[in-house]
């Protein structure tokens, strides 16, 4: 090994602790990219193994009874490579005593030879034989049963039959059942047969043949199927067209690893900065030695190269850490990403590309943060190396800023030495207040995110007033539905509507499928259980025939949708024309709209009939709102209606928190590794002032000063930068948490947040910032205290 | 107030071990002025060390002040310094951060010696009698080399200690600034305090009261000053 390189090995030595620090702060980001960037590339590939290999259908057409004919006349289309019928239906499911859920019956002609969205058989019976169903594996807990239970099963208003719960299989187009909060089966014809079912196959499930990735062209080949079926007597009511190639929860994925990979760069431009700390401070201490090395033949590059070996180093030994632990991160990351998404990684392998990647950004980060620092350190001339006399005779007092701290009095003196001796190094102070900062004001953000999340929600869910929806398998009179709602002990007020689809004319330059689908409320005039929050114009008057309120979600689908346009959408088949009134802030998905029930009870609509139940309770717990539901069904069973499901608000606000929780354990694990990296600069930051002023702590011991009080007075100084970081977080905080907050919720649910901004954020982030500076100070601190005067004195 | 009996220092280095002080035996009076003189590496600033209570002896007894300074601990050490000891260094060795008054007041600070409220007024008289009270609010870097020692000698009279001891006080300053520094120790051990320098000026003969003379780690000769001398500079 040469000269140079053991000088640069030794030097590191020589300063183990601080070395250590900065090599766990740059792992720290490293890790965190790595772990990023592996995430990224498992799960693409797991999505491309799962998702795709199930083979997903391009397009599905929602006909009539679909037969051999004209699946061969599809199949002769040489734009489409696969066509398979399939039927789905919608019931009610229940296991022993548990309450009904919502269940979604998938029907396959053949298990044998599934082509399109095909399904893995985990568990049990494959296929599944008469009389049996096959459940998604995510979906035995919704059920709450498991294989070999007889579950009950109630499709429309058929009666209630059992089937056998024989095998589990893996749906990997199904959203997670948990989730959705639905079961999905599996039954084949003749078990259907069983059920009293017609055996028509009403779903046809096409696969195109060439640019599968396209969704135009995918449009285009629907659409000739379609007129195809129509050209053969078919009547084709729907054509569903999913985003191609993507799985149905993959954008959620996309925003978390975006948020993610944008963190982990953020650390590592973090980890950065220390190592500018780190050899700016060693380029100050060692300006004597690099005279020496000119004096004796060194070139400015040769000097430079050394303290760029060093740069090196560290990164090397970062990377022994932070690749170990970035791909140990990216397996805890892709697990709970890969559940939500109901697929399975079958390998953890990471690519080879991901390693060189990290190698690559692990070695050019600290170089590149070392640049500045080693070139400029590395300039100064051998007269002004030699005659320099050591870092600690830097001229405190040369600038306004030193006179005005010179100023500051009224404390004792070892304070006003903390407090001064903070400013001294102002290029280190500012990058080490930045790492700390950035900790603060995440920690903030993800505190006053979380709270105008709730704060949004808090609104609109004030805006239902009911406790309890009830949605029913079709429409009925609704006085068969008021007889069934009286009498039941603790509903404090029941309404009940008339809920349609709303479907927006397609978008121009598009095909002539579908636009956007929306629910379309028919709102009695004088309504006590919905209390609109009207962002811009009115709510519905009494009167109102052909007025309209939007939510916002659906008004930021269309520009036309402003108060005073008159817009127009079908409803069922006919094409209806709606004067816009007022736009509703309902800040979360679904679309929706809001119309007079006068509408539907015209003549020509749906006069008398509800299809949707709303209840207000007098109690809102969990037995008192099964109870209700009880004794709900047994009266609407009276009545002969339907019931499809229930849906207390308290559960569905539980649903949308468990969501929102996601966010805030984000922002809170983020500002826990900002504030780890952001202690381990204030711990190498006071190493260095340490190391700088060891011959002034000399000083203050040889004039009386206790251990203990060089100890304070160290780990005053760094209180006092990490109170100052606090100031500067407290300052930044308001604006950062709006922006994150709102570009957070604008990438995962195309909305924007009531802000709202927590007091007691800024006090507990000063409690940390005080308790955390304090800690990072305690070492550097305490081999200050134990440095004896002689050395001190004696240091150069 | 000061008596070293039997005192060696030796120090392990890698070429072997290197004897700093050989068999010192050394009595120092209250408010005599000795100066130790010696060429460079001969155990000058060694024996200033040890009579701070910087250094331990590696055997003999060092006692100062009434206290037998090996038996001390650091910290039991630093506030014994801190209240029986007042340092001059050759560098100054103020600290930047901290005006000329409050570099005065930190070892007040430190041990808790005079009230608080009294300690400005104690520093200001101290810089006065030094003579830079003008400079008392000004950073050291706004000050000259023979104000920063001023400072530096006011800073080491500020617990009222019996010993002073300066290690080359005018060794970075000019001919004429250093002779009013000498002047200043003579005037402090002229009124009580006992002042130890160790030094290279060849004629502090005139101005101290004794010179010991250090050589390869032991002592040469002492010579006292001529008597007449001593009342002259008393004066």
């Amino acid at each position: 090994m040469t000269a140079p390189w053991q000088k640069a090995i030794r030097d590191f030595w020589q300063e183990s602790t601080r070395t250590v620090l900065v090599v766990l702060a740059i792992a720290i980001g490293l890790a965190a990219f790595a772990a990023v960037l592996s995430s990224y590339a498992v799960l693409t590939r797991a999505i491309n193994e799962g998702y795709l290999a199930t083979n997903p259908a391009s397009a599905t057409l929602h006909t009539d009874a679909i037969d051999d004919a004209l699946i061969s006349a599809v199949l002769a289309d040489r734009d489409v490579s696969d066509a398979e019928p399939r039927r789905t239906l919608w019931a009610r499911i229940r296991t022993g005593p548990a309450a009904w859920r919502v269940l979604g019956i998938f029907v396959v002609k053949d298990f044998g030879n599934i082509r399109l969205n095909k399904l893995v058989p985990e568990h049990g019976a494959w296929p599944p034989a008469t009389g049996e169903i096959l459940i998604e594996r995510d979906a035995f807990q919704v059920a709450r049963a498991k294989i070999g239970d007889t579950v009950t099963i109630r499709i429309g208003k058929g009666k209630e039959q059992t089937l056998h719960v024989t095998g589990g299989v893996h749906d990997v187009g199904q959203p997670q059942a948990r989730m959705e909060n639905c079961v999905y089966g599996y039954i084949t014809l003749d078990t259907l047969a069983r059920l009293g079912e017609p055996l028509d196959l009403n779903q046809l499930n096409i696969v195109v043949a060439e640019n599968r990735f396209n969704e135009k062209h995918i449009r285009s080949v629907a659409q000739d199927v379609k007129k195809l079926m129509e050209s053969r007597g078919h009547t084709v009511h729907d054509v569903d067209i999913p985003p191609p190639g993507k799985h149905p929860h993959a954008d959620l994925m996309g925003v978390m690893l975006l948020a993610m990979s944008t963190f982990g760069f953020f650390v590592l431009i973090l980890s950065g900065i220390l190592v500018v700390n780190l050899l700016m401070g060693m380029m100050a201490s060692q300006v004597r030695q690099i005279g020496v090395m000119k004096a004796i033949g060194g070139t400015r590059w040769q000097v430079a190269r050394i303290y760029f070996s060093q740069a090196l180093l560290l990164g090397i030994a970062a990377l022994c850490i932070a690749l170990p632990l970035g791909i140990l991160g990216s397996r805890a990351l892709c697990g709970p990403l890969a559940a939500l998404l109901n697929f399975d990684i079958t390998s953890f392998t990471v690519p080879l590309w991901v390693y060189l990647w990290a190698v690559a950004v692990g070695l050019v980060v600290p170089l590149l943060a070392a640049a500045w620092p080693v070139w400029k350190g590395s300039a100064i001339s051998v007269r002004e190396a030699l005659a320099d006399f050591g870092v600690s005779r830097n001229t405190f007092g040369s600038s306004v800023f030193d006179r005005m701290l010179a100023g500051i009095g009224g404390m004792s003196r070892p304070l006003l030495l903390a407090i001064r001796n903070s400013f001294r190094r102002r290029t280190r102070l500012a990058l080490t207040l930045m790492t700390l900062a950035a900790g603060g004001i995440f920690f903030m953000s993800a505190i006053n995110v979380r709270a105008s999340l709730i704060q949004t929600l808090d609104q609109w869910f004030a805006s239902k007033k009911y406790d309890l929806t009830v949605v029913f398998g079709d429409a009925y009179p609704s006085d068969k539905i008021e007889r069934a709602l009286k009498n039941i002990p603790s509903v404090v007020r029941s309404e009940s509507w008339f809920n349609a689809q709303g479907i927006l004319p397609p978008r121009p330059g598009a095909s002539t499928l579908d636009g956007e689908r929306f629910f379309v409320d028919a709102v009695p005039s004088n309504t006590k259980m919905l209390k609109l929050d009207i962002a811009e114009g009115r709510d519905l008057l009494p009167g109102d025939v052909d007025a309209i309120v939007v939510n916002t979600v659906l008004a930021a689908k269309s520009p036309e949708m402003k108060v005073g346009n008159t817009i127009s959408f079908r409803i069922g088949p006919d094409l209806t024309s709606w004067r816009v009134v007022g736009i509703a802030r309902e800040p979360f998905p679904p679309a929706g709209a809001y119309i007079p029930q006068a509408f539907m009870d015209k003549e020509q609509r749906h006069p008398g009939m509800r299809n949707t139940a709303f209840l207000a309770l007098d109690s809102t717990d969990a037995a008192s709102v099964n109870s209700v539901k009880d004794n709900l069904e047994r009266n609407l069973q009276r009545e002969g209606v339907r019931v499809l499901g229930s849906n207390a608000k308290a559960d569905m606000r539980v649903g949308v928190d468990a969501h929102m929780l996601m966010i805030y354990v984000f922002l809170v694990v983020m500002s826990g590794i900002l504030v780890v990296v952001g202690g381990l600069g204030l711990a190498t930051t006071m190493s260095l002032n340490v190391m700088e002023r060891r011959r002034e702590i000399g000083v203050i011991r040889a004039i009386g000063a206790r251990p203990s009080t060089v100890w304070l007075i160290i780990v005053t100084e760094g209180v006092a930068v990490g109170v100052l970081s606090w100031a500067l977080a407290a300052l930044a905080a308001w604006p950062v948490s709006k922006l994150l907050g709102d570009a957070l919720v604008r990438l995962a649910f195309h909305t924007k947040l009531d802000f709202s901004f927590q007091l007691q954020g800024l006090f507990i982030w000063l409690a940390v910032s005080v308790i955390f500076s304090a800690v990072a100070s305690f070492m550097p601190a305490r081999s200050a205290s134990q440095i004896t005067v002689r050395e001190a004195l004696a240091y150069e | 107030m000061i008596s070293l009996q039997r005192v060696t220092k030796t120090y392990q280095t890698p070429a072997g071990t290197f004897s700093a002080l050989r068999g010192i035996d050394l009595e120092i009076k209250a408010g005599e002025f000795v100066a130790i003189v010696g060429k460079s590496g001969s155990g000058k600033s060694t024996l200033l060390n040890l009579l701070g209570g910087i250094d331990h002896p590696s055997s003999g007894s060092v006692t100062v002040a009434g206290a037998a300074l090996q038996e001390l601990t650091e910290t039991q050490l630093a506030v014994w310094r801190g209240r029986k000891v007042g340092f001059v260094f050759q560098f100054f060795q103020l600290l930047p951060t901290l005006t000329s008054a409050e570099n005065v007041m930190l070892p007040m600070d430190f041990c808790r010696t005079f009230p608080p409220r009294e300690r400005r007024k104690r520093a200001l008289d101290l810089l006065d009698r030094v003579g830079v009270a003008p400079q008392a609010d000004k950073l050291p870097s706004a000050l000259s080399g023979g104000e920063q020692q001023r400072v530096a000698i006011a800073r080491a009279l500020a617990n009222d200690p019996p010993v002073v001891l300066a290690d080359e006080p005018t060794g970075n300053l000019d001919s004429v600034t250093a002779g009013a520094v000498l002047d200043l120790l003579r005037t402090m051990a002229s009124s009580g305090t006992t002042v130890v320098i160790a030094t290279h000026e060849r004629d502090i003969t005139r101005l101290v009261d004794r010179k010991v003379e250090v050589a390869d780690g032991g002592l040469v000769a002492a010579t006292a000053s001529t008597p007449a001398a001593v009342p002259e500079a008393r004066r």
